[in-house]
C-alpha cells in the first residue's frame, strides 16, 4: 500500500514537472502579468496554431507525406527566437505548482494513513466422518470438500497518532461476517501506552485466541479454545498496556459474554475477562481469568437458567537454544453450564531453515471432569512450506480419540494461504 | 486416505529448498551507503561471494527478517518488542544483534541560516510544532520548514524517542524518503531543518547541539560521539534470525574487522571497535 502511494506520488510529481516544462517553454506569446495558471493551460492544449508552427516539422521523418504538407492558411513559424518567460511569470507558475503539490501531498498523507492487509485460505479437507447424504438447505454430512476457510481483509485507518480505526470482515463460502471492528485510543502521556479498545475484538484470554489464524501452525485452534471461546471474539471495551521495559503486559475487558454468534446480549450482567503476561527473555508466561454468567433456555423455566461462567488459564511460549525449536502450551479450567471443565494443548514447532516447519500438537478437552471417559484427546501434526513472504502451503493430519475408544474421525487438511 | 497422505507428504518434502545464492542485507536507508561499501570491499576480497544490499528503511528490513526474505536486517534503531514477538512466533528465535557502527544523528541547516547551535529542548519544541519561527531560536524572522522521514525509518523513530521524548511530530513536518532527500531539501530551502546521519553532509551545515538549555554545544564527530559529548548518538545494527554462519558470518566478521571499521569511518560513521 505504502509503495503504491509512493508510486502515485512519484507519478503526480512527475506529471507536475512535465506540466512545468511544457508551460515554461511552449508559449512565447503569454502576456506578461497575465494569469500564469491560465497561460499554462493554454500552452498545454496543443491546438494553438503558433505552437504547431514552432515544431521542426521538416526535420522529422514523421512529418513527410500529404497530410503534413504546409497549409498556406496557417501562420508560418517565425524565425525570431522565442521570448523567455519573465521572472514574474515563472514565480507565478511556481506558486501554482507549489499549491497543487501541497494539495496533492495532503491527499497522499490522508491515503497514507490507510492500511489494508489480509489473507485467503483455500483448502481441501478429507474427514473420515464424511458420508454421502442429500443435504438440507444449511448442512451436509459430507465434510470432504474444497472450501475457502478464511478470506479476510483488515482495514486500518490511523485517525491521529493516538487513535486508530480497525475493521476486519471475513468473506467465506458461508457468507460475510465481521471479525474485528473497533476503535483504539492510546494515551500519549506514559511509556505504557495504555490503550482503550471499544467495539468487537478478541477475548483477552490465553495465547491461542489472539494468535492470528494466518500465523497459526495448525489448521484450527485446539478443541478447548474452540469450545469455551467460540468465535474468539466479543463486544465490549478493553484496556491494555505494556510496561517495565515492555516485559509486562496487561489486558482487561468488559464484554457482553455472548460472543459474536448472537446479535444480542441476553442478560444484563457483563462479563469480565483479562490476562497478564510477563516476558523472561526466551520464555513468556501468561495468566488469564474470566468471570461472567450464562443465561440458557430451559423448558421448565421460561425465563431461562443462569449459570456461572468461569475460566482460569495459564499459558507459556518458549524458544529454546536449539535453532528453530519452540514450545507452546496452555491449560484452562473452569465452569461451563454447571459442569467443571478443563483442557490443555501443547505445541512443538521445529523450523528447518527459513521455508520449512514441522509441527506436532496434542490437545485435550474434558467437558465434565466429574464424569469418567468423556475426554477427547487429539494428536495432530503438520508440515508447512513457506513458499515466499506471502504464501505458504500446510499439510496437516489430526487424530482425535476418546478415552474409551478411537472412532473414525481423523481429518486431513491441505491448505494454501496467500497473505498480503 | 493414508496413501493420499503419504503421497502428499512425500511431494511436499520433495519441494526443493531453493539454494541461497547470496546473502541479502536489507533495511536502513541511513546505513545503505556504508553497507554497500563494506559489501563491495568484502566481495572483492572474497571472490565468488555475493552480498546484496538494499534500503527501504529499518522497519522494512526487520519485516523482511521476520518474513524470511532477507538474511540480515540493517537497522538504525533497536528492534521493537513487537518485532521480537513476531520473530519468536515465526522462527522460534529472539534474533541475533550485532552493533556494527555508531552514528551521531546530525541536525541539518541550510548554509545560509545564521543559527549555529540548538539545544535538545529547542529541537523538541521545533519538531513538535511549538516553535515555528527561526527568530524564536536566535535566527532571522522566517518560518521554520520541517523536514522529516517516513515512519518506517529507524532514524524517524530514534529522533522521536531521543529528541522528541516520544511526543508526536508536528503535522507540518514534511515526510521525505531517505536521508539524501532530507539533505537535498534542506540544501535548497533557506528556512529548512532536517535530521539524519552525519554521512550525508553535502550542501548543508550541521547545527551544533547542546544537551540542555545551557552548556557547550557540539558537532557530531569521532571525538564528540565517542566521548558522549554530542548528545544524539546511536548504534547502527545488523539483526539476524540466529547467530551468523557461512558467508553471513564472514561478512559480519569483515565489517567488524579493522578494515571494515575503517570503511565505517570513511563514510562518516564511527567505529564500534
Amino acid at each position: 500500500m505504502k509503495r503504491t502511494v509512493t508510486h502515485i506520488t512519484f507519478l503526480i510529481v512527475l506529471s507536475l514537472s512535465l506540466i512545468a516544462c511544457a508551460t515554461s517553454g511552449a508559449d512565447p506569446n503569454t502576456t506578461p502579468g497575465g494569469d500564469p495558471a491560465m497561460s499554462g493551460e493554454g500552452s498545454m492544449s496543443g491546438e494553438q496554431p503558433d505552437q504547431q508552427g514552432e515544431q521542426p516539422q521538416s526535420d522529422s521523418p514523421q512529418t513527410e507525406g500529404a497530410d503534413m504538407a504546409p497549409n498556406p492558411d496557417e501562420p508560418v513559424a517565425s524565425d525570431e527566437p522565442a521570448e523567455s518567460p519573465t521572472a514574474e511569470e515563472l514565480a507565478g507558475r511556481l506558486e501554482t505548482l507549489t499549491e497543487a503539490f501541497t494539495e496533492t501531498r495532503n491527499t497522499v498523507e490522508v491515503l497514507n494513513r490507510m492500511r489494508f492487509s489480509g489473507y485467503i485460505q483455500a483448502q481441501y479437507v478429507n474427514d473420515e466422518r464424511s458420508v454421502d447424504v442429500l443435504p438440507t438447505p444449511t448442512t451436509t454430512s459430507n465434510r470432504d470438500q474444497f472450501s475457502v476457510r478464511r478470506a479476510r481483509v483488515k482495514f486500518t485507518y490511523q485517525v491521529s497518532p493516538t487513535a486508530r480505526f480497525i475493521l476486519q470482515p471475513d468473506v467465506t463460502s458461508s457468507g460475510v461476517t465481521l471479525k474485528d471492528g473497533y476503535v483504539e485510543l492510546t494515551e500519549p502521556w506514559t511509556t505504557w501506552r495504555n490503550t482503550l479498545l471499544a467495539g468487537q475484538f478478541n477475548w483477552p484470554f490465553g495465547f491461542e485466541i489472539g494468535y492470528s489464524s494466518s500465523s497459526r501452525e495448525m489448521p484450527e485452534r485446539s478443541l478447548i479454545v474452540r469450545t469455551l471461546f467460540p468465535g474468539e471474539r466479543d463486544r465490549g471495551v478493553q484496556l491494555t498496556g505494556r510496561g517495565f521495559a515492555e516485559r509486562f503486559l496487561y489486558q482487561i475487558a468488559l464484554v457482553n459474554g455472548t460472543g459474536t454468534s448472537q446479535s444480542f446480549d441476553f442478560n444484563k450482567r457483563k462479563d469480565l475477562v483479562g490476562r497478564v503476561g510477563v516476558n523472561f527473555g526466551p520464555l513468556d508466561i501468561g495468566v488469564s481469568g474470566y468471570r461472567g454468567e450464562d443465561l440458557v433456555s430451559n423448558t421448565a423455566n421460561p425465563r431461562g437458567v443462569t449459570f456461572d461462567k468461569e475460566r482460569e488459564g495459564v499459558d507459556f511460549q518458549l524458544v529454546t537454544p536449539i535453532p528453530g525449536l519452540g514450545f507452546r502450551g496452555e491449560y484452562i479450567t473452569g465452569k461451563e453450564r454447571g459442569a467443571d471443565v478443563d483442557g490443555w494443548y501443547g505445541y512443538l514447532i521445529q523450523n528447518l531453515g527459513t521455508r520449512h516447519q514441522l509441527v506436532v500438537r496434542v490437545d485435550e478437552y474434558d467437558s465434565n471432569t466429574d464424569v469418567n471417559n468423556n475426554a477427547i484427546r487429539t494428536l495432530g501434526g503438520a508440515y508447512i512450506f513457506h513458499w515466499d513472504a506471502n504464501s505458504k502451503v500446510m499439510i496437516a493430519y489430526e487424530e482425535p480419540e476418546l478415552e474409551i475408544n478411537d472412532p473414525d474421525d481423523n481429518v486431513f487438511t491441505l491448505r494454501y494461504q496467500y497473505a498480503f | 486416505m493414508k496413501r493420499i497422505l503419504s503421497t502428499l507428504l512425500l511431494a511436499a518434502l520433495a519441494v526443493p529448498a531453493f539454494a541461497q545464492k547470496a546473502v541479502t542485507v536489507k533495511g536502513s536507508d541511513t546505513m545503505v551507503i556504508m553497507n554497500a561499501r563494506i559489501a563491495e570491499a568484502f566481495m572483492k576480497k572474497n571472490p565468488g561471494t555475493t552480498i546484496q544490499v538494499t534500503g527501504g528503511g529499518s522497519g522494512v528490513g526487520l519485516a523482511g527478517l521476520i518474513n524470511g526474505v532477507t538474511d540480515i536486517a540493517a537497522s538504525s534503531r533497536p528492534i521493537k518488542t513487537s518485532e521480537v514477538d513476531k520473530l519468536k512466533q515465526r522462527f522460534q528465535t529472539r534474533g541475533h544483534t550485532v552493533p556494527i557502527a555508531r552514528d551521531g544523528l546530525a541536525v541539518y541547516l541550510n548554509t545560509s541560516n545564521p543559527v549555529r547551535e540548538l539545544s535538545m529542548p529547542q529541537l523538541k519544541e521545533i519538531y513538535t510544532g511549538k516553535v515555528t519561527n527561526w527568530k524564536q531560536v536566535g535566527g532571522k524572522d522566517a518560518p521554520i520548514v520541517l523536514y522529516s522521514r517516513e515512519n518506517s525509518s529507524g532514524t524517524y523513530q530514534y529522533f522521536k524517542d531521543t529528541v522528541l521524548l516520544q511526543k508526536d511530530y508536528s503535522p507540518r513536518a514534511q515526510t521525505l524518503q531517505g536521508t539524501a532527500a532530507v539533505v537535498n531539501a534542506v540544501s535548497k530551502d533557506p528556512n529548512g531543518i532536517g535530521y539524519g546521519g552525519a554521512a550525508y553532509a553535502k550542501g548543508i551545515k550541521f547545527a551544533k547541539v547542546r544537551k540542555g538549555a545551557t552548556g557547550p554545544a557540539f558537532e557530531p564527530n569521532l571525538t564528540t560521539v565517542r566521548s558522549g559529548q554530542y548528545p544524539i548518538t546511536r548504534f547502527l545494527y545488523f539483526y539476524l534470525r540466529s547467530a551468523p554462519k557461512g558467508t553471513a558470518k564472514q561478512f559480519i566478521d569483515y565489517a567488524l574487522s579493522p578494515e571494515g571499521q575503517r570503511l565505517v569511518s570513511a563514510v562518516g560513521y564511527f567505529p564500534v571497535k
